[in-house]
C-alpha cells in the first residue's frame, strides 16, 4: 500500500529482502533433500524397524530384570553373562536391511530423477555448481541414514546405563557411545555413496533402485557362500574378510573394528560362540569401504560433469 | 550504466575458437540477442552466465567479473533455459520456492516471494499440482517464474516461445514485455524468431563467427534510406508505379500489389502524393505505411558474405 | 491424395479428433491449431499409426493402418525427438532407409544424396547425441525424404532452425511440394506458415474449424468487420473526423501511442473516403493499414469466439 493510494499495487515487484552468500549452495540442497526424505512414511516406517532389535532386548531385559528380582537370583545373574559391547554390533547388523531400505527410499531415485527431468539446468542457472550438486545429493542422503543408524542404538545405550549399571554396562565399555557415533558412519557413507553413484547412471529412480538392489542382493549371496567355506576352513583371513564384502558386510565388519570386538550371537553362552566369524582384516576393510565410496562417487562425478546449462 | 561488457573476449574449446577478440557492451532494457547456430551465441550467453574460462580478455556482468565471479553473476541472473527443465516430484509452488533458496533466499521469503511470482505469470490453483502434470504453456511459464523469484536484475530468456502454441506465445510475450518495460528489470531475449525479439525487445545484438556483427535500436536498423513508402493496392497496377515515377517519385521494388516509393519533396506531402497518384491511376489505396526492413531481412543482410545494404552499427 | 470423411477418433471419453472431413490434394497444406486441438492425432491416423474408431480415412485411396503399400509412399518426420545417440547421422539415416526395404547399395547412395540436399554432409559422421536442434531437424527431414515419397508429414519442422535454415528448409519443402507432393506441416509459427503457403487446415478443440485459402476464409470472416489502423500527427482529429462515416462501427483512439484503430463494415466505401478526406485536405495522416490481414489475426479470432 503505498501512502497515497487506498488501492496497493500487486504487479511484479523487485526483491529486496535477505539474501544468502552465493557459496555452500550445497546446503540448499541438502535441506530440501532431508525435507523430502522426512515427508515420506515409509522413511519413518524403517527408520522405526531398524531398531527391532534394540527394542526387543530392552522387552527382554526389562522382563528377565523383573523376574529375577522377584523370584530371586538364579545360579548365575543373566544379566552376568551378557556382553554389553556386542549388543550394539549386532544392533548395527540387524539395523542393515533397514537402512538399505532408507537408502532406496530416499536415495537411489534422486539424480537419476533429476537425469529425466533435466534438473541440472536449474541447479546449474543458480549460483550452484556441480561440486555444490553432488555434495547437497550426498549429503542429504547420509544425514538422515547417519541419524537412524545412531539413534536406536543411544536410546538402547541410555536405558542399559541407568538400568544395569551394577552388571558393568558402563564400565565394561565405557566408550560405547563415542564409538556409536563412528560406526553409525559407516553405512551412511556407503549408502550415500553407492545411492549417488548408481542413480546417476539411469534416468530413472526405479531401474537404479532395481540395480542397486542387485548388488546388494548378489554380494550377499556371495558372503553367504563365505559363511559356508568359512566352516570348512575356519582359519583362513582371506575368506574371513571376503565374508564381510558386501554392503551390509562392510558395514558390519567395520563395526566389528571400530568397537574392536569379534562380536557374538546375542542370547548366547560363550561356549557355543564359535558360530560367530570374528573380526575382519582392518587393512582389507579401511581400503574396501574408502574404494567404494571413493568409486560410488566418482561414477556420479563423471555422469554430471558434461552438462552444459546453455546448448 | 551497462548491464555487461565484455571486451577482447577470446574463448576456445580445444582447437575450435568460439569467441574470437570480442568487444561488445549490452546496455539496459530489453535486448535481443541473435546469431546463427554454432556461430558463437550460445558461447556468449554462458559467458554472460559466468560460465568460460577465457583464453584472452574478459569482461563484467553487473559488475562482476565473468572469469571469477561467476556464482555471484548467477545470483543476480535468472535464466530461462531452452529445454524442459524442472525439479522431480514438486509442485508448482514448491519448486519455484526451492529454485529462490537454491539462489540464496531464505526459506520463508523464497515461498512467500514464489507465491507473488507465480501469480504474476497467471498461475492460479495449479500452482499446487505436481509440475509432470503441466502442460507446455503451463511448463514455460513455470521456468519463467524460477528465474524471477529471487529478483534478479538481469534476466536471459532462451527461445521463451519454444512450443507454445499462437495463443501461449502471445501470453508469453506479454508477460516478457510487462516485466522488462516499467518493472525495472533487465532482459536479454536469445530466440530465432525475429518476430518475438521484435515484439518484446528494443534493441538487438547480433553475433556471428564468434564475433560482433551488428548492434543497436531495432527501430533504427529497420529505417530504409529516403523514406519509402510501402503501397498496397486492392489489386495489382503498374499503371499506378509508371505515375509515380513520371511525377518524380521513385519505385524501389514492386510486389504483385505492394509498391515501394520514395516520394519527392518533403515527407509531410508524401502521403499526399501518393494517394494523388493513385486517384489518377484509378486504384484504391488498402494499405500505406513508412517502409521499414523486416528484422528478419536485417539478420539476413547481417550476416551474408555480401549485404545488400549498410546497417548502422554494424563492425566492418 | 488423402481424404477424410467423418473421420472421429478418441481415448476413453477425451476426444482427440471430432468428424473430421475433407481432401487433401497435392501441394503444402499447413495444418493450425492450439495444443491439444487434435492435430498429432490426426497426423498419427495419417501416417498409419492409429485408426480411427470412426469415419474413413484413406490415403491414396487405401487404408494407412499397418498397410505397408500405403506407408512406402508416406514420409514422417516427428516433433519427437527420439534417435539412436550413439548412431551417427549417416548411420542412422541408412539404417531407416534399409529397414524401409531398400537395398543396401541403394541406401548408401540415397544416403548421400539426402544429406547433400539438407546440408547435412559434413557432420553426418558424427554421433547424434552431439548434434544440434537444427541438425536433428534436418536429420529427420533426410529420413523422411530418402524413399522418394508421394506424401511428407512434418510436425513442427522449423523448430530450432536459424532463420537462415528455416528459409533453407522452405525452400526445400517448396520444390518437393512443386514436384507433384503433398507436404502436410504441423506448426505454430504463424508468420512462418504465412510465407509457406496459403492452404490451410485449422482444427480448433478437435473438429475441423477452417479449411482452405487463407484470404477465401478471410474474406468470408463478414461477421468480423475489418479493422484499420490509421496513424497521424493529431489522432483525436482522424478520430473526429472519420466518426461521421456510416459505416463506421466503432473506433478506438490511443493517442499515446499515435494511432485510431477503426472498425469498418465496408472496407471499399471507407477507403475510397479516407483518400477523399486526405486530399481534400479534411484528415491529415502519416499512413493506414490493416492489421487484420495476417494469418495471427486470423487464427486468433477463429478460434477465440
Amino acid at each position: 500500500m503505498s501512502a497515497t493510494s487506498p488501492i496497493a499495487d500487486l504487479t511484479y515487484r523487485d526483491y529486496d529482502g535477505p539474501m544468502n552468500s552465493a557459496d555452500h549452495r550445497w546446503w540448499a540442497i541438502a535441506k530440501m533433500m532431508m525435507r523430502m526424505a522426512i515427508a515420506r512414511k515409509g522413511f519413518w516406517a524403517c527408520a522405526l524397524l531398524s531398531g527391532w532389535f534394540y527394542v526387543v532386548m530392552m522387552v527382554v531385559f526389562y522382563f528377565v530384570d523383573v523376574a529375577q528380582s522377584s523370584v530371586g537370583p538364579a545360579q548365575i545373574n543373566y544379566f552376568k553373562t551378557v556382553n554389553w559391547k556386542d549388543q550394539f554390533v549386532t544392533g548395527m547388523s540387524t539395523a542393515q536391511l533397514f537402512l538399505f531400505i532408507v537408502a532406496l527410499i530416499i536415495g537411489i531415485g534422486t539424480i537419476a530423477n533429476d537425469n529425466r527431468a533435466n534438473a541440472l539446468l536449474i541447479y546449474l542457472s543458480k549460483p550452484c555448481t556441480k561440486l555444490d550438486y553432488l555434495i547437497g545429493k550426498w549429503v542429504g542422503i547420509f544425514i538422515p541414514i547417519y541419524c537412524v543408524a545412531l539413534v536406536p542404538g543411544l536410546v538402547f545405550w541410555a536405558y542399559i546405563a541407568m538400568s544395569f549399571r551394577e552388571y558393568g554396562s558402563v564400565s565394561s565399555a565405557p566408550w560405547v557411545p563415542l564409538q556409536l557415533f563412528v560406526i553409525s558412519l559407516f553405512p551412511a557413507c556407503i549408502l550415500a555413496s553407492l545411492c549417488v553413484g548408481v542413480s546417476s547412471l539411469f534416468n530413472q529412480g526405479r531401474t537404479a533402485g532395481f540395480t542397486l538392489f542387485g548388488i546388494y542382493f548378489i554380494a550377499n549371496i556371495f558372503t553367504k557362500m563365505m559363511q559356508g567355506m568359512h566352516f570348512v576352513a575356519p582359519d583362513n583371513r582371506f575368506i574371513t574378510d571376503l565374508f564381510y564384502s558386501s554392503i551390509d558386510g562392510l558395514s558390519f565388519g567395520l563395526s566389528k573394528l571400530a568397537m574392536f570386538t569379534d562380536g557374538s550371537l546375542p542370547m548366547v553362552q560363550k561356549a557355543q560362540a564359535g558360530a560367530e566369524i570374528g573380526r575382519p582384516d582392518a587393512w582389507f576393510m579401511f581400503p574396501a569401504f574408502i574404494a567404494v565410496c571413493a568409486l560410488s562417487v566418482w561414477i556420479a562425478w563423471i555422469r554430471i560433469r558434461p552438462v552444459e546449462v546453455v546448448g | 550504466m551497462n548491464v555487461a561488457e565484455i571486451h577482447g573476449l577470446t574463448v576456445r574449446y580445444g582447437a575450435f575458437t568460439a569467441l574470437n577478440n570480442l568487444s561488445v557492451s549490452i546496455p539496459e532494457g530489453c535486448i535481443g540477442l541473435l546469431g546463427p547456430n554454432g556461430a558463437g551465441k550460445t558461447t556468449l550467453l554462458k559467458t554472460i552466465l559466468g560460465f568460460v574460462d577465457p583464453a584472452a580478455g574478459g569482461g563484467k556482468v553487473l559488475g562482476f567479473d565473468i572469469a571469477t565471479q561467476g556464482k555471484q553473476i548467477r545470483q543476480q541472473i535468472g535464466l530461462m533455459p531452452e529445454q524442459d527443465c524442472h525439479i522431480p516430484g514438486m509442485t508448482a509452488v514448491t519448486f519455484v520456492a526451492y529454485a529462490g533458496e537454491l539462489a540464496g533466499m531464505p526459506k520463508e521469503h523464497a515461498l512467500r516471494r514464489a507465491h507473488e511470482v507465480l501469480e504474476y505469470c497467471g498461475l492460479g490453483e495449479a500452482r499446487y499440482r505436481n509440475v509432470e502434470t503441466y502442460s507446455t504453456g503451463m511448463k514455460q511459464r513455470i521456468k519463467f517464474a524460477q528465474a524471477l523469484v529471487h529478483g534478479p536484475k538481469l534476466l536471459l530468456l532462451d527461445e521463451p516461445t519454444n512450443g507454445l502454441d499462437p495463443r501461449g506465445r502471445d501470453e508469453m510475450l506479454d508477460l516478457v514485455r510487462s516485466v522488462s518495460h516499467g518493472k525495472g528489470v533487465n532482459v536479454i531475449v536469445s530466440s530465432h524468431l525475429l518476430p518475438d525479439i521484435e515484439r518484446t525487445c528494443d534493441e538487438v545484438v547480433l553475433v556471428m563467427n564468434g564475433q560482433l556483427r551488428a548492434s543497436g535500436l531495432i527501430s533504427e536498423l529497420k529505417k530504409i534510406e529516403g523514406h519509402p513508402y510501402d503501397v498496397e493496392l486492392r489489386e495489382p497496377c503498374p499503371g499506378f508505379a509508371d505515375i509515380a515515377v513520371k511525377n518524380g517519385g521513385e519505385l524501389l521494388d514492386s510486389r504483385s500489389n505492394t509498391y515501394r516509393i520514395i516520394a519527392p519533396g518533403v515527407r509531410e506531402d508524401a502521403v499526399k502524393f501518393l494517394l494523388k497518384c493513385a486517384n489518377e491511376a484509378k486504384v484504391q489505396v488498402r494499405g500505406l505505411i513508412p517502409a521499414e526492413r523486416s528484422l528478419e531481412d536485417v539478420f539476413l543482410n547481417a550476416i551474408s558474405d555480401k549485404p545488400t545494404f549498410d546497417i548502422p552499427g554494424a563492425e566492418k | 491424395m488423402i481424404v477424410l470423411e467423418g473421420v472421429s477418433r478418441w481415448y476413453g471419453q477425451v476426444i482427440g479428433v471430432n468428424d473430421v472431413s475433407c481432401m487433401l490434394k497435392p501441394g503444402l497444406v499447413a495444418l493450425l491449431g492450439q495444443n491439444g486441438a487434435g492435430k498429432t492425432t490426426l497426423l498419427r491416423m495419417i501416417t498409419g499409426q492409429l485408426r480411427p474408431t470412426t469415419g474413413r480415412l484413406t490415403v491414396f485411396g487405401e487404408e494407412p493402418f499397418a498397410n505397408p503399400n500405403v506407408l512406402k509412399r508416406i514420409g514422417y518426420c516427428p516433433d519427437v525427438d527420439n534417435f539412436y545417440e550413439n548412431s551417427t547421422g549417416r548411420a542412422f539415416i541408412q539404417f531407416l532407409a534399409e529397414l524401409g526395404g531398400m537395398p543396401k547399395k541403394l541406401a548408401r547412395e540415397r544416403t548421400e544424396e539426402m544429406l547433400q540436399v539438407v546440408g547435412m554432409s559434413h557432420a553426418a559422421d558424427r554421433r547424434i547425441a552431439g548434434y544440434s536442434k537444427g541438425m536433428r531437424q534436418r536429420i529427420k527431414l533426410a529420413q523422411a525424404m530418402i524413399h522418394n515419397p508421394d506424401v511428407i508429414v512434418l510436425d513442427e519442422p522449423l523448430n530450432g532452425l536459424d532463420p537462415v535454415g528455416r528459409h533453407e528448409y522452405i525452400a526445400m519443402l517448396h520444390s518437393l511440394a512443386n514436384e507433384g507432393r503433398l507436404i502436410v506441416v504441423s506448426s505454430h509459427i504463424l508468420y512462418e506458415v504465412e510465407t509457406m503457403t496459403k492452404s490451410l487446415l485449422l482444427l480448433h478443440r478437435g473438429r475441423l474449424l477452417a479449411e482452405g485459402d487463407l484470404r477465401v476464409i478471410r474474406s468470408l470472416i463478414d461477421q468480423h468487420p475489418h479493422r484499420v489502423r490509421v496513424e497521424g500527427p493529431v489522432p483525436r482529429a482522424i478520430a473526429q473526423a472519420t466518426l461521421g462515416l456510416p459505416n463506421v462501427l466503432s473506433l478506438d483512439l490511443r493517442e499515446q501511442e499515435g494511432y485510431v484503430e477503426i472498425e469498418v463494415t465496408e472496407p471499399e466505401m471507407f477507403y475510397r473516403e479516407l483518400s477523399e478526406m486526405v486530399l481534400s485536405g479534411k484528415v491529415e495522416l502519416t499512413g493506414f493499414s490493416s492489421p487484420d490481414n495476417n494469418l495471427e489475426s486470423v487464427f486468433r479470432y477463429l478460434v477465440t469466439t
